[in-house]
């Protein structure tokens, strides 16, 4: 990503605007402090009655209007730019979850990624409304001033050309320290406000555990340690700004007195002048401070930008795709040549190789742990393969047409998710295509849910998921299973279909995924004996590795770790 | 102002910080409008006369002020910055003990993750009161005062000038736009919220999604509702210019007048035309102090509105609960005409609910998916209230005693658990801190996770463990725990049936004298049971051992047909 300046002075026309909006904010306060001062020395020095200063009292007015209204525009001006730029960069954070494969989307740190959409992008907009703006100001206004100023009386041009650089100076010394250590806080803020979800998020398994009261003492604990050393860094911060509001007050002061100097020793500056000046000094001044602080806000918003940066530049293996379509309707021919995939070094598939016909029925089995939802995932292009190849009808997945996949088949995962929505739309998003409730109700039949359906008050319309009416174990999965009969998919893929579902409700479900592997091919992780026993093949894993593959028959005879994993009866056979 | 009155009470925990911030920032104010009160004057002076002294005294008051000026800002900022992080530190603290008690119930209610962030927002967002609404109007009315009274001293129609000008700056001003900002009621906070949500929706369901051929679509609400939140903001942060703007007009406008009016006098001889420079200089001063008055309106309402919005979470009042302990030693466990309807449903999910528990027994809950097994589990341990009957430990009704009393002695692996980011080791932990390695060890082996190091990474949720890895650490994590009650939600469903049947065993070898209670679908193994209690619909149809219900050949005896015929 471009670096943030960078963003903003691509946004020409807010940026003219702020430039001519500075250069007539930087008149109208110039005009504001010779009104002033011309009403002043008027009736002052010069003894003018009333009558006459007030067409400066008029000016004066015009002056201060111009000012404000400049002031406005520069602030709205800003806000435009911020959100421009906010936006831009959401929607660039939303595509990038949007390529994310599965292996570093939904799986992990879904709470950061929502915190880098909603508080990082949120964090650079001090930096667009704030610090641009006033930056753009102070490169034009304190010059402007300070012509006014040389204009009136040198020397005192000269005390600010020498006392005003030990600003910048200042605070970039200061700063430097602070920032290794603000960068360090944020971070820790961070951490700790996930932390602080995490415990509220679990809040009931601690109390379970009974570690509610020491959460609490450990929150208490960590914001009192947090407190402290962040105002430890803001210390420093605070410090950088004594010095500026220090050195700016002794300008002042100085100013003051070589000002007074002029006046009454060597009588060489009028009053006019020596007010003047007194007026603009203090806003040379503030207009460095506002700059000062603008500076802070955008010391956070740059981290935060860093933080955006990281997301961007991630490495992404991302499941390649191609632009071979598939035929529509005809169950392709699947096949897995010597397949590798590893998450970590502690967890390998490896030379996995498995031939798919159209219509077979394939049963995937091993230990809890040994790789199967993983080779499911792989199977479905959800992550991306090492080596080896799977071969869609004899071609590379890669030179195929992601849609026309997906479009292929329905997967019905371990744990599906359920959408906050109607059951009908939790459903419905099984089939890209308009349904018709018939077919719904169908699907809901098949998969055992639409008798519980029809006895909920708002039937179909019943709002589930997310703030929605909870739903039991077995319920959920069901629902989630009816997106599967619904789609009439050629290839399916169940992870644990029946996990958590009684035998009478399995029965059922048992039926309609034999009618469904009449018209595709069925790939299913199994636990028991009775789901995967008619299957065409069981492949065994163990241990990321294909330990064997068969028919039941074939596996029960000849394979020793087969008969241990399902619970046979004595002798062999299937009960 | 009322909904803040508790923000308030937290606040003033800080008595001591709060007082100095506020007296530091009276100084720093005051300081720097004497500083260019002084300036006025001086030169004024040195026009007229061509005394040194003079010069010289209000040269070092000068750099006085100044330095007084300087030092009092960095006092201020310190101490109030201080108090905001404790008052943040007691918010949280303050809050979490009160979610607390609602813990189990509330969950159930909104359960989600983001509703939780959209609190946690509200708790940050109240740093800003102190900062920015409690403090800037009493160090401001103070800071007046101080001038207001000086400048009476020299001009009473600049002193009321003064007042009229922090009355429209400090106070009609900022009213007006918390009125305006209440009426126009931006959404900003809403649309984030729904963003957010529907951000970690498009995360959590992102397989679901993909798989569906929703992501485009997805992509598209999304990219939509960032665009309306930052709509929202965009005409939020205009507002706040616009009240920004308007504030420093007025402020402009009040010093205008000042210097008319003391023009007006000093022609008319009324007023010493040597104070008129000090009196515009001071009114210069003064109102630079009223520019944090224009953020007030914004953060006002945004702190109201936060509060109201904790209150509601947390507003509800924890279950009526006795203090008594839950008595050592063994315990039994029974439910009397146990009902329960979940908030808002007509029918129940449990009815007339009676069973014992006695010390040392082993149950199993089995019926069909939705019968009610995971609710009467979660009735029996208290995370549910009964809606009728009761459900008493030891003879005496569970509301005697405090939930945590109760959970202590309970083993509790739920159908769904919850593991946070850390390692295995810390998730363990949470059920014993004090426990050693080897007994971390020895509970990994016994649920089969003996391979896996105990600092191995966590992520959020667990989600890099597999879905049988999952259910075996949450049995782990009960070993540890060692209560005399262990109530199981299918606890290895996931998990191949040899290993689920070996955890099984070690479970209910290892500790014959614990009481069971396992939720199941599987029928095997049922017959060391020594009751087994079937639900339908939420109603209890059987009750007796496994040889007792085979032999009155009714529910339970069809659902082993059943699992006969599968298997045949
Ligand atoms: N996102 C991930 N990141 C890192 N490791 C992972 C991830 N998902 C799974 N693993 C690890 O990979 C291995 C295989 O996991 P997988 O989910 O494929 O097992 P499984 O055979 O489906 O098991 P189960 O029957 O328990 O569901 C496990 O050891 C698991 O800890
Ligand atoms: N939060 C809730 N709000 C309303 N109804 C609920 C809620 N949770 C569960 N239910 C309903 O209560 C009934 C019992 O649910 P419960 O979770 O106890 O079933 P279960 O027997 O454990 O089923 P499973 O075997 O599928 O886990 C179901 O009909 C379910 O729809
Ligand atoms: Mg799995
Ligand atoms: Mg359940």
């Amino acid at each position: 990503m471009k670096d943030l300046k960078q963003l903003a002075f691509e946004q020409k026309i807010a940026i003219t605007l702020l430039t001519v909006m500075s250069v007539l904010k930087g008149a109208a306060m110039i005009g504001q402090a010779v009104f002033f001062v011309l009403v002043a020395d008027g009736v002052f020095i010069k003894g003018k009655d009333f009558g006459e200063i007030t067409p400066f009292l008029f000016g004066l007015l015009l002056a201060i209007i111009v000012r404000s209204a400049a002031g406005y525009l520069i602030g709205r001006t800003g806000v435009d730019m911020a959100a421009a730029i906010k936006r831009q960069l959401r929607l660039k954070l939303i595509n990038s979850f949007k390529e994310d494969p599965l292996l570093s989307s939904a799986e992990s740190h879904s709470g950061q990624k929502v915190s880098l959409l909603m508080d990082a992008v949120d964090e650079t907009d001090g930096f667009f409304s704030k610090y641009i703006p006033q930056l753009i100001q102070s490169y034009i206004i304190p010059i402007m001033l300070l012509a006014a100023i040389v204009s009136q009386n040198w020397t005192t041009g000269l005390i600010i050309l020498v006392t005003a650089p030990f600003i910048p100076v200042f605070m970039a010394i200061v700063g430097k320290r602070t920032k290794e250590k603000a960068d360090e806080k944020m971070e820790q803020l961070n951490r700790f406000s996930g932390t602080f979800l995490d415990i509220l998020q679990g809040l009931t398994t601690l109390r379970l555990f009974g570690q509610g009261k020491k959460q609490k003492d450990k929150i208490e604990e960590s914001s009192k340690n947090f407190r402290d050393s962040t105002v430890d860094v803001l210390k420093s911060a605070f410090l950088s700004s004594l010095t500026l509001e220090y050195i700016s007050m002794l300008s002042i002061g100085i100013i003051a007195l070589e000002v007074g100097l002029r006046l009454v020793v060597f009588d060489n500056l009028s009053f006019f002048s020596a007010f003047l000046i007194m007026i603009l000094v203090p806003d040379f001044f503030t207009m460095l401070k506002d700059f000062g602080s603008a500076f802070h806000t955008a010391r956070g918003s740059v981290s935060a930008s860093q933080m955006m940066d990281e997301e961007f530049s991630k490495e992404r293996k991302q499941v390649v795709w191609g632009e071979t379509e598939l035929a529509e309707g005809k169950v392709p021919h699947l096949s897995l040549e010597n397949l590798h995939f590893a998450y970590n070094p502690q967890f390998e598939l490896r030379d996995v190789s498995i031939d798919i016909e159209p219509y077979s029925k394939i049963a995937v089995i091993g230990k809890s742990g040994s790789g199967k939802t993983t080779l499911m995932h792989l199977i479905a292009g959800l992550l991306p393969i090492k080596e080896g190849s799977l071969l869609i009808d004899g071609k590379p997945q890669e030179e195929i047409e992601e849609s026309s996949w997906f479009k292929q088949f329905s997967y019905i995962s371990q744990s599906p998710y359920l959408f906050a929505g109607t059951i009908r739309e939790n459903i419905a998003i099984g089939a890209d295509r308009e349904t018709s409730r018939k077919e719904i109700d169908e699907a809901a039949e098949k998969a055992g849910i639409s008798e519980l359906i029809s006895s909920l008050p708002q039937g179909y319309e019943t709002a589930v998921g997310e703030g929605g009416r909870g739903l039991s174990g077995g319920e959920k999965q069901r629902i989630a299973l009816a997106r599967a009969f619904l789609k009439k998919p050629t290839i399916v893929l169940f992870d644990e279909p029946t996990t958590g579902l009684d035998l009478q409700t399995e029965r059922v479900l048992q039926q309609s995924i034999e009618e469904l592997s009449r018209y595709a091919t069925v790939i299913t992780v199994a636990h028991r004996l009775h789901t995967i026993r008619n299957a065409d093949s069981i492949v065994f894993l163990d241990d990321g590795r294909v330990a064997a593959a068969g028919t039941h028959e074939e596996l029960a005879a000849n394979f020793e770790p087969y008969r241990n994993l399902l619970p046979l009866p004595q002798g062999g056979a299937p009960r | 102002m009322n909904e803040l009155a508790q923000v308030l009470k937290l606040t003033l925990h800080e008595k001591r910080d709060v007082a100095l911030a506020i007296v530091f920032g009276v100084l720093a104010g005051l300081a720097s409008v004497a500083l260019l009160a002084s300036s006025g004057y001086l030169i004024s002076k040195a026009a007229l006369t061509g005394q040194m002294t003079v010069l010289i005294v209000i040269g070092a008051c000068l750099k006085l002020f100044g330095l007084g000026s300087a030092v009092s800002r960095y006092s201020e900022r310190l101490f109030s910055h201080r108090a905001t992080f404790t008052m943040l530190g007691n918010l949280r603290v303050s809050f979490f003990e009160k979610l607390s008690p609602l813990a189990p119930e509330l969950y159930s209610k909104y359960r989600s993750g983001d509703l939780l962030a959209r609190i946690i927002g509200d708790v940050e967002s109240l740093q800003n009161f102190l900062l920015r609404v409690f403090y800037p109007p009493i160090v401001l009315l103070l800071v007046f005062s101080g001038t207001i009274l000086f400048t009476m001293y020299f001009s009473v129609y600049t002193a009321i000038l003064l007042a009229v000008g922090y009355l429209l700056t400090a106070i009609v001003v900022p009213a007006y736009f918390a009125w305006r900002k209440r009426r126009r009621n931006w959404k900003t906070r809403e649309s984030r919220g729904a963003l957010s949500a529907e951000a970690a929706e498009f995360l959590y369901g992102f397989r679901d999604l993909k798989i569906y051929r929703q992501l485009a679509g997805k992509e598209q609400q999304l990219a939509r509702l960032a665009e309306s939140y930052n709509e929202e903001q965009r005409s939020e942060g205009k507002e706040e210019v616009y009240s920004q703007s308007a504030n420093g007009f007025i402020a402009l406008l009040v010093s205008l007048a000042i210097l008319a009016s003391g023009a007006y006098f000093t022609a008319a001889v009324e007023l010493d035309g040597l104070f008129l420079a000090m009196l515009v200089m001071i009114s210069l001063g003064v109102f630079e102090n009223v520019a944090p008055m224009a953020a007030f309106p914004a953060h006002f309402e945004e702190s109201r509105k936060a509060a109201v919005r904790l209150e509601s979470v947390v507003g509800e009042k924890p279950r009526e609960k006795g203090i008594d302990e839950l008595p050592e030693g063994s315990l039994s466990i029974s439910a009397k005409n146990v009902g329960y309807v979940f908030p808002g449903e007509q029918r129940p999910a449990l009815e007339d609910i009676t069973i014992d528990l006695p010390p040392g027994s082993k149950t199993a809950i089995v019926g069909p998916s939705g019968s009610g097994k995971s609710t009467l589990l979660a009735v029996l341990m208290d995370i549910l209230p009964a809606s009728s009957g009761h459900v008493l430990f030891n003879g005496i009704s569970s509301e005697e005693f405090p939930q945590e009393s109760i959970w202590q002695r309970l083993n509790v692996v739920l159908q769904e658990n919850h593991f946070f980011q850390g390692t295995l080791r810390s998730n363990l932990q949470i059920a014993d801190p004090s426990a050693t390695d080897e007994q971390l060890a020895s509970a990994m082996e016994k649920v089969e996770l003996g391979g896996f190091s105990l600092e191995m990474d966590v992520e959020e949720k667990g989600q890099n463990l597999s879905g049988g890895e999952k259910q075996r650490l949450a049995i782990a994590r009960a070993i540890l725990k060692k209560g005399e009650v262990w109530m199981l939600d299918e606890p290895v469903s996931s998990v191949d049936s040899k290993t689920g049947q070996l955890i099984y065993e070690r479970l209910f070898e290892g500790q014959p004298d614990k009481t069971f209670i396992v939720v199941s679908h599987d029928l095997t193994g049922l017959e060391k049971m020594d009751q087994i209690i079937v639900l339908e619909d939420g109603r209890l149809i059987e009750i007796g051992s496994y040889n007792e219900l085979m032999r009155s050949k009714g529910y339970f005896y069809g659902l082993k047909e059943i699992e006969q015929q599968v298997m045949a």
